[in-house]
């Protein structure tokens, strides 16, 4: 997990700091942040189970200009990633996004990377230079995460063979950690 | 050990590392020792030209450029010229905020589009007088816009009520906007990785309780906190234009090319005093960048500008606009803009990344014209 340093000097916060895990806010503030965790929670998962299982629209070109929807992976499993070249806990989760992919190879599983608005040519060198062979969709107009509600990178949903959002996934985490195998497993079933 | 002990001490041990960098300690005295004191004085005049070549154009291309318009006892807007070969040119205005622009549209097919901005303008130190009081007659409709919520600045919710907590015991405006302002410098810090000036989404910074960030982010928060106890507060979009006279690197524009240069201050309207320059985010940038150490605020380099950015700042920049939730004039793609500090541009393939000019491309360069 990328960490940044918190604030150099004690703060003087008026409350207690919450847990933290790195995520990047929208800007691009590189840090540690708890969202959802309480006070006094132990063991919390970072999968949120989603309320609202009608997935947004989703519908951009990939690097080489194919388009793409979400009703084209109808019957996969697909874990949804909005991330940016300049997003350091982003370009940390890709490694265990790859493993989790390797490791469901032959299953109707699917990885999607939504780009927060960068160009294409600065996109098309990153994925070059770290041979990243995940599919990436281009989001110029930064349409995608207004839609789903994005507001920290790196963020993840993963949507069920019927095309409901099930769980959504804030901040890095370990894709293939027991319990994120597990439950993409459970969605495969 | 379970979880959440084992992230904060995984959080705290490089706060361990950081605290060992914020002494200051090393540093020679003459460093540590410098004077902040913008004032109003003699005008300045700068000149600022924004150049824009749409790379790869693809259909009808669209650019929106920010003006300096901002007219007002600190910055006199002269003029603004423009070329290019577009087939449109011409300055507009966003509706609510008055965001003065040049639009261009080039015809579909133009293969090198190219539009240049020259803009002409006036700047002043700014330094209030706390020990005299003056009338400060506005007009209350303008302040009441000035109190309203945007889309990344809710003044309701988690905004309200940290701000309520943070003024507790205040009475006046200026006792509420200077709780506001020590929270700011006692909560968030500068984030040199942050992307441009950041977003500004204060409700997610509250959320998250993640206060790293840049003029974008922490002077929003300020305006927010302040807004939502019901002072008039204002973000001021703009670009920095000239190293400042100080000495403090961090605090001007280190070359001609000012492409990244892009600041925003902000203003509070106080019932004695008028419009009150306002930069917490500047005192974070002295902080964390003038030196290759991260300063405590307590460090005499960061103690000499703290004071004076709560009511002045020095007039090597020039304000674009107060605007939010921006939406360009004649758009076809993307949505609303939460601030319009940055050069914009669309093509049939979607808007550019305004905050990467070389792939945009754009260029801001900048001169001052001594009389």
């Amino acid at each position: 997990m990328t960490r940044v340093p918190p604030p150099a000097e004690p703060r003087h916060s008026r409350t207690a700091p919450p847990a933290r895990f790195a995520v990047t806010m929208l800007g691009g503030v590189v840090c540690a942040a708890s969202l959802l965790m309480g006070e006094g929670w132990a063991e919390p998962s970072r999968f949120l189970p989603w309320k609202d299982p009608a997935a947004p629209h989703l519908a951009l070109d990939d690097l080489g200009g194919r388009a793409h929807t979400l009703a084209d992976y109808r019957g996969s499993v697909v874990l949804l990633n909005f991330w940016a070249t300049w997003c350091e806990p982003c370009r940390a989760e890709m490694v265990s996004m790859r493993a989790l992919q390797q490791r469901l190879a032959g299953r109707p599983f699917v990885i999607l990377l939504v780009n927060y608005g960068e160009a294409r040519t600065r996109v098309s060198e990153f994925a070059k230079r770290e041979s990243l062979e995940l599919p990436i969709l281009l989001d110029p107009n930064q349409d995608a995460p207004r839609a789903w509600r994005v507001r920290v990178l790196p963020s993840s949903f993963l949507l069920g063979p019927d095309g409901h959002v099930r769980y959504g996934v804030i901040g890095e985490i370990d894709w293939v950690s027991a319990e994120a195998v597990r439950i993409v497993q459970e969605l495969l079933r | 050990m379970n979880r959440r002990t084992f992230l904060r001490a995984a959080a705290a041990l490089p706060a361990v590392a950081a605290a060992s960098q914020v002494t200051g300690l090393a540093l020679p005295a003459r460093a540590q020792q410098k004077e902040f004191t913008p004032r109003p004085g003699a005008w300045r005049t700068f000149e600022i030209t924004t150049r824009v070549e749409v790379l790869e154009p693809t259909g009808v291309i669209r650019a929106w450029l920010p003006v300096p318009s901002v007219k007002s006892d600190y910055q006199k807007p002269l003029d603004d010229q423009w070329s290019g070969n577009a087939k449109v040119m011409k300055t507009a205005t966003d509706g609510p905020y008055g965001a003065g622009m040049l639009y261009a549209e080039f015809a579909s097919g133009e293969s090198a589009p190219v539009v240049e901005l020259t803009s002409r303008f006036q700047t002043l130190d700014r330094a209030l007088d706390w020990s005299k009081k003056v009338a400060a007659p506005e007009d209350p409709e303008t302040l009441k816009l000035w109190t309203k919520p945007t889309d990344l600045m809710p003044t309701d919710g988690i905004v309200h009520e940290t701000a309520l907590e943070v003024t507790k015991g205040s009475a006046t405006d200026v006792e509420k906007v200077r709780a506001v302002y020590d929270w700011i410098l006692a909560n968030t810090y500068r984030d040199p990785k942050v992307r441009g000036c950041g977003v500004g989404d204060i409700k997610a910074m509250l959320e998250t309780r993640n206060f790293g960030g840049k003029c974008g982010d922490i002077n929003a928060l300020f305006v927010g906190l302040v807004r939502s106890v019901g002072v008039p507060a204002r973000d001021i979009y703009g670009i920095r234009l000239a190293p400042s006279a100080f000495g403090y690197k961090a605090l001007g524009a280190g070359s001609a090319n000012i492409s990244k240069a892009q600041h925003c201050r902000a203003e509070v309207f106080l019932k004695d005093y008028g419009w009150a320059a306002m930069d917490p985010a500047d005192v974070t940038k002295v902080a964390r960048e003038e030196t290759s150490e991260w300063l405590k605020v307590e460090h005499p380099l960061v103690e000499a500008v703290r004071p004076k950015l709560f009511g002045g700042w020095e007039g090597n920049w020039v304000a674009f606009n107060t605007a939010h939730d921006v939406a360009l004039p004649n758009a076809t793609q993307g949505g609303k803009l939460g601030f319009f500090m940055y050069p914009q541009s669309e093509t049939a393939t979607g808007r550019r990344d305004s905050l990467d000019p070389d792939t945009f491309k754009y260029t801001i360069t900048t001169r001052e014209i001594k009389v």
